[in-house]
This record gives structure tokens, sequence and C-alpha cells, in this order.
């Protein structure tokens, strides 16, 4: 005989993925859900009370995660890089770089894609400007509707899985309490999953993703010439000149590489990393935006702050300098000099938010920032309420059972969560499936067999293909809304379908060769 | 100090049980609305701009944190250094950005909806939405939230709890109180959502009036 708790829990979860479908806000009705099955709870004497009360110390937990302080500043690295237009000519530029091979514009979008990716790592933002900007001008060249539109929400997906993308943060956090948890029930002691895994385990699969992509447009301009024209050089537009490529398309590459490299280099914890990547995005948004305003002056501080910036880092690498003890001329000298160059840099970055004020874009960005990230808490606390109940209700161990006794042992686990969560992601956001989905499933299917890591990556780049799919995808509306009316919402379609081949493809190959995933980070571990 | 400190809880608490019966002046609202449209709007005026000067706050926090972060980050690999309250500040920062900007981002919309019907609704259909999803889910939620952080709260600020190390900021009295300051921003602004969809629903406020105060403040 089924408990009934069994069956509460089934119903709340069946009710909560209902009551999302009127289109209240997703965090308020997984928290309401939550709370009114457990007033029911309570009232059946099934869980008890103290149980609800606990919600506040799980928010002041959301409040003190350290590794959650890196996503407002990774958001706010992205809302600057995007509101400031350095995005915009990231694309322009490299389409323009491209513009004599054929097909060029189309590897143009996926490039920048896995760039923009890299900075924002929520699907609309970057599906939307990609839409905007560079889907036009494919139109107007003669590419394939199909291929434009699959191509750029393809590569708007990518946000999701090259680091150092929000979800994956998310993620590591979700997955690192999963795997305490496994380890807690089967009494063995685990390894923590940190950020920096995710973030290495993810770089493989994702360049191969990059990788598939570009091989796919090749393979389609030879197959089908007419889908991608090549077009001659427009004569309206002046030549680009190496400055502006190396300002353009340099800078912001160089930024997130050295972010990047030093979450995987084991130099800097993410949140310091996601510090300086934002420090640095307002330093090239104050850069970006100067030109039109009447004062030379800001261009130069900032220009001197973005010099300081890596002067410091080298200072930081070989030398150990100290504001307390100081021994010796040079090391006194170096001290004075490092003292300097840091307020060179506090200077240019208050120039560079002088600027961003002066082109009506400050208070925006930041009130912009402020909103996702308020929007990802409010999601963290929502969910929290309801996995609190569903947890008291005894749901966790229903799903265990449920998916221990599935046939098959790991995979077979493995293949129901991964259909499951493929349909949620019609219309769940993956922050949303991070916070309630993953906690629930994942313990189970670590205990099963799966590495921590190679799941997290399995998940992501099935949620990825899952935000491609029609006729839900997200990313394929998000085309949809910022696409120009003549564009059919059938040829959007198709066009996603190719790429969607591509993203089973290596989720195939994932699966099969877990080490794609979970090498790197054994690596640098 | 601490008995001043009583008082003011004691009176806090009078106040929250006093304002109790507020939540159902949506509902009020919706039954006379020829009589209450007036005095709603201009409520709805005053309650959006609480939200709109706690999302300021949020939003002058956002500069901070990049400011605070990279500082500690210079202190810390260039010149060795390491300072406790300079983290603590980050936390305090970071937690505040999302517990008072919680509120503003209901106001402008910016909270994800699973939109796949929503999109079809009419706006009196969404406005029922609203209504009933700002009085069944938010304002109990937070309630929730008020009632069980009290304790927790009134402990903290009994003993004028600092954050644990020696060097630390000395006001986790204050940090830990973001969590009913949060939830009493929700319930206003969760409130002012369900009055705009109750007039809506009555004839006395177009959809696209909210609409307009989104893009104003976005």
């Amino acid at each position: 005989m089924i408990e009934v708790e069994a069956i509460l829990a089934l119903a709340m979860f069946a009710t909560a993925m209902l009551a999302l479908l009127a289109g209240y806000p997703v965090a308020l009705t997984l928290g309401g859900v939550g709370l009114i099955f457990g007033i029911i709870g309570v009232e059946l004497g099934l869980i008890p009370l103290p149980i609800l009360r606990n919600l506040p110390s799980r928010i002041l937990g959301s409040m003190e995660n350290q590794v959650l302080i890196s996503v407002p500043l990774f958001v706010l690295m992205g809302v600057i890089l995007e509101r400031s237009r350095v995005a915009d000519d990231l694309l322009d530029t490299a389409g323009r770089l491209l513009q004599n091979v054929k097909g060029g514009m189309g590897y143009a979008v996926v490039i920048v894609g896995a760039l923009l990716a890299a900075s924002t790592g929520i699907v609309g933002a970057t599906v939307v400007t990609m839409t905007l900007i560079a889907l036009p001008a494919m139109l107007r060249q003669g590419y394939d509707p199909k291929l434009a539109t699959g191509t750029i929400a393809a590569s708007g997906t990518l946000g999701q899985i090259i680091p150092p993308s929000i979800v994956l943060i998310l993620l590591a956090d979700a997955v690192s309490t999963a795997n305490q948890a496994a380890a807690a029930r089967s009494g063995q002691g685990a390894g923590v999953v940190s950020v920096g895994d995710l973030f290495a385990g993810a770089i493989v699969p994702g360049l191969m993703l990059v990788g598939l992509y570009l091989l796919y447009l090749l393979c389609v301009s030879i197959i089908k010439p007419d889908y991608t024209p090549d077009l001659a050089p427009d004569a309206d537009q002046p030549a680009l000149r190496l400055r502006d490529v190396l300002i353009t398309l340099g800078a912001p590459l160089l930024l997130i590489l050295a972010v990047l490299g030093s979450i995987l280099g084991g130099l800097a914890s993410p949140t310091e990393a996601a510090g300086v990547g934002a420090g640095g995005a307002l330093l090239l948004a104050g850069l970006r935006l100067a030109p039109g305003q009447s004062s030379k002056w800001p261009v130069r501080f900032i220009l001197a702050a973005l010099a300081a910036l890596p002067l410091l880092g080298l200072l930081a690498r070989n030398f150990d300098l100290s504001l307390i003890a100081t021994s010796g001329l040079l090391q006194l000298v170096l001290t004075a000099f490092a003292i300097g160059l840091c307020f060179t840099l506090i200077f240019g970055l208050a120039m560079a938010a002088l600027v961003l004020k002066r082109a009506r874009q400050l208070h925006d960005t930041l009130n912009s920032g402020t909103q996702i990230t308020s929007m990802v808490f409010l999601i963290l606390i929502g969910a929290s309420l309801f996995a609190l109940v569903f947890r008291a209700l005894g749901g966790d161990h229903y799903v265990e059972a449920l998916l221990t006794g599935l046939p098959g042992g790991m995979w077979g686990a493995l293949v129901a969560t991964m259909l499951v969560m493929f349909v949620l992601g019609f219309f769940l956001d993956f922050i949303e499936i991070v916070f309630v989905v993953v906690p629930i499933v994942a313990p189970p299917l670590i205990m099963l067999g799966a590495d921590p890591v190679w799941l997290a990556i399995l998940m992501a780049l099935n949620l990825q293909t899952s935000f491609l799919t029609p006729p839900f995808g997200f990313a394929l509306f998000y085309l949809r809304g910022a696409a120009p009316d003549g564009v059919e919402t059938l040829d959007i379609w198709r066009g996603a379908i190719p790429f969607i081949g591509l993203q089973l493809l290596m989720i195939l190959l994932v699966a099969s060769i877990p080490a794609l995933a979970t090498h790197l980070p054994d690596q640098l571990r | 100090m601490a008995s001043l400190i009583d008082i003011i809880g004691t009176g806090l608490i009078w106040l929250g049980l006093a304002l109790l019966p507020f939540i159902l002046w949506p509902i009020a609202v919706l039954i006379q609305p020829g009589i209450l449209h007036r005095a709603a709007s201009r409520l709805i005026k005053l309650q959006d701009r609480v939200s709109g000067i706690a999302i300021s706050v949020a939003a002058s926090l956002a500069f901070f944190i990049i400011l605070i972060q990279l500082l500690s980050v210079l202190l810390r690999y260039v010149f060795g250094l390491s300072f406790s309250w300079l983290t603590d500040s980050i936390i305090f920062s970071f937690a505040s950005i999302f517990m008072l900007g919680a509120a503003g981002t209901l106001k402008s919309d910016g909270h994800v909806r699973v939109d796949i019907f929503r999109r079809y609704f009419s706006p009196k259909l969404s406005a029922i939405v609203e209504l009933a999803g700002s009085l069944l889910f938010l304002v109990p939620i937070c309630l929730l939230v008020i009632y069980s952080s009290a304790g927790l709260v009134a402990r903290s600020w009994s003993i004028f709890e600092p954050f644990n190390e020696s060097d630390g900021l000395p006001v986790r009295y204050l940090f830990k109180s973001l969590v009913p300051v949060f939830a009493v921003l929700m319930i206003n602004q969760g409130l002012s959502q369900a009055t705009k969809a109750a007039l809506i629903l009555r004839g006395y406020r177009s959809a696209a009036d909210t609409a307009h105060n989104q893009d104003a403040t976005l």
C-alpha cells in the first residue's frame, strides 16, 4: 500500500506544475503551493509544524551562500557589456571580419554567441541581442531564413553550457549539496563539487558544440551554396581598422579569458574573478560610450585603469608586497607603485561610472542587474519552501525508490530523469529546474554511481536542447519575439531541427565518453 | 537601550496585527470600486514608491558590491591583506540586492512567469490570476516568513549580534532583519499589484496603465 504522504507529495508536484501554467510568477507559485500542501500536511498530522518555521533559516542560508555571491557579479558583468553595446560591436566586428568568407555571418553568430554566452548565461538576452543585430543583416545578404534563425537560436543557448555561465554556478551549488546528501545516505565521504569543477567540465563539451555548429555551417555552405550567399563587401561601410578590431573584439575576449582562466587555474575564487570581471566590464563600457561625450579626460583615465589592471595582476603574481612590513628599497618602490596603480584603477572606475551616468545608462544597467538577481534569488526562496514541504512529506524518498526501482540501474534512472527534465524545460527556466528538480533527482542518481560533474554537464546539455525544441523551446520564443514579421514561425522551427540533432549527438558523446566532462576537472584538481 | 528595543519590538508586533486586516483591501476594492477607487489609486502610487525606493537602494548596492569586491581582491592578492569586515560588507550588499530588490522587481514584472498560455489571456483573465496569486500565494508566504523569523531576529537584536569574526561587521542583527523587511516589502507590493488587478477587473484602470508603469521603471 502506498502511503498518504507519497500521494500528497505527488499531488503537490502535479499541482505546482498545473498552477505554474496560470502564469503567476514561478517563484511565488512554487512557494505558495508548497505552503498550501504544508498546511494540509500539518492538519493531517503528517508533518510537524516546526518544519515550516525553518524557512527563515533557509533564506538566511541563501543570503550567506559564498558560492552564490558570484551570481550578481556575473549578472552585472553581462548586463554592463550588453547595455553599453559592447556586445553589439562584438557581433558587428566579427561579422565584418568574416564577410569575405562564404557564410561568414553564420560563423560570426556562433562565435559571438559562445563569447556572449560566457558573460550572460541568460538565454533571453543573448538570443534577443543577436536576433536584433544579426538576423536582419543575414536576411538582407540572402541567407536562408531557416538556417539564419536556427543558427541564432542555437548559438543563443550556448550561454547555458559555456562558462562562466550563471546557471552552471547555480547547478554547482545544487549538485554539490546533492553529492553530500548522497554521501551521507550511503555513508561515504564526498568530495566537494566546486564551481570551478563544473566550469572545467563544461569547457570541452561546450567547445565541441561550437565546433559542431561551425562544421554544420561549413557543410551547408558546400552542399547548398544558395543558403549562404557570398556577398561583395558593402562599399558604404568604412574599412575595418586594426585598432578597432583589437578594441572591440580583443578587449572583451581578453576580459572573459582572464576571468575564466583565473577560476580554472585556481588563482581566484569565482566570486573574486567575477568582481574583477564586472569591474573590467564597467571600464570597457565607459570606453565604449565615452567618445560621444565632450570631455576627452574620462577616456584617458579609463585607459590608464585598463592598463593598471593587468599590471597589478603581474605584480601580485611575481612579488610579495606587503603594506605592513616592507623590507628593502625595491619592495618599497614596488609597493608604492602598486598603491598608485590601485588608485588609478579606482579613479578609472569612477570615471567609467560617470560616463555611463552621462549616457543615461548607469541607472538602467544597475536596475536591470538588480532585477535579474532578485528574480533568481526569489526563485531560490520559493523553491526552498517547496522543497522543505516536499522533503517533509518524504517526497524525496519516493522519487529515490522510483528511480532506483527502474530497470537498467543507473542508466535507466538517468534516461528517465533526462526525459522528464527535457519536458520540464519546455515551460520551466533552467534556474527553476536547478532549484526544484536537481535536489530531488540528483542524490539517488549519484548513489547509483553517476559522477556529479558528468551528471551536471549532461543535465545542462539536455536543458539546452530542450530550449531549442519546437514548439515550446524558450530560445525560439525569444527569437520569434525579436524577429521581423516576414520570418515564418514554421521556418524558425524547421531551422532549429538540425541543431537539435547536433545537440543530441553531443549528449550521446558525453554520455558514452564521460571523460569529455570529467577529465579536465580531474586534471585541474 | 535593551528595553527601548523591547518597546519598539512590541510596538511592531501590534502594528503588524493592526495592519493585518489590510490584506483584504484588494477584495474591498473589488467589491466597492465606486467608493474606493480614488483612495486605491493614491495608495497604489504610494506603495509603488516604497518599492521604488527599496530597489534604488538595491541598485546602488549592486554598484557598491563591484567596488568592494574589487577592493577585496586587490588587498588580498596584491598586498596580502584580508579583512573580515570587508567580506561581511560584500555578503551584506549581496543579500540586500535581492532582499530589497525583489519587491521592485515584482512591480516591474521582472519575475519569470510561465507564459505558454498567459500570452493568450485577456487582460481580465490576467488580472484574475494576479489577484488570486497575490492573495493566495504571495501574502501567505510572506506572513509565514514574518511570523517564523520574528523570534530569530528578536534574539539577534537582543544581543546586538555581530558577524562571527572579531574584526567582522558588528551588525549581523541588521543583516538578519533583511528577512522580515523583505517580506513586508513584498506584501506591500503584492497588495499594490492585487489592487491594480481589482481596478482592472472593475474597469477603473486599463491593463495599459500597469504596462506603462512598468516601462517607466525598467
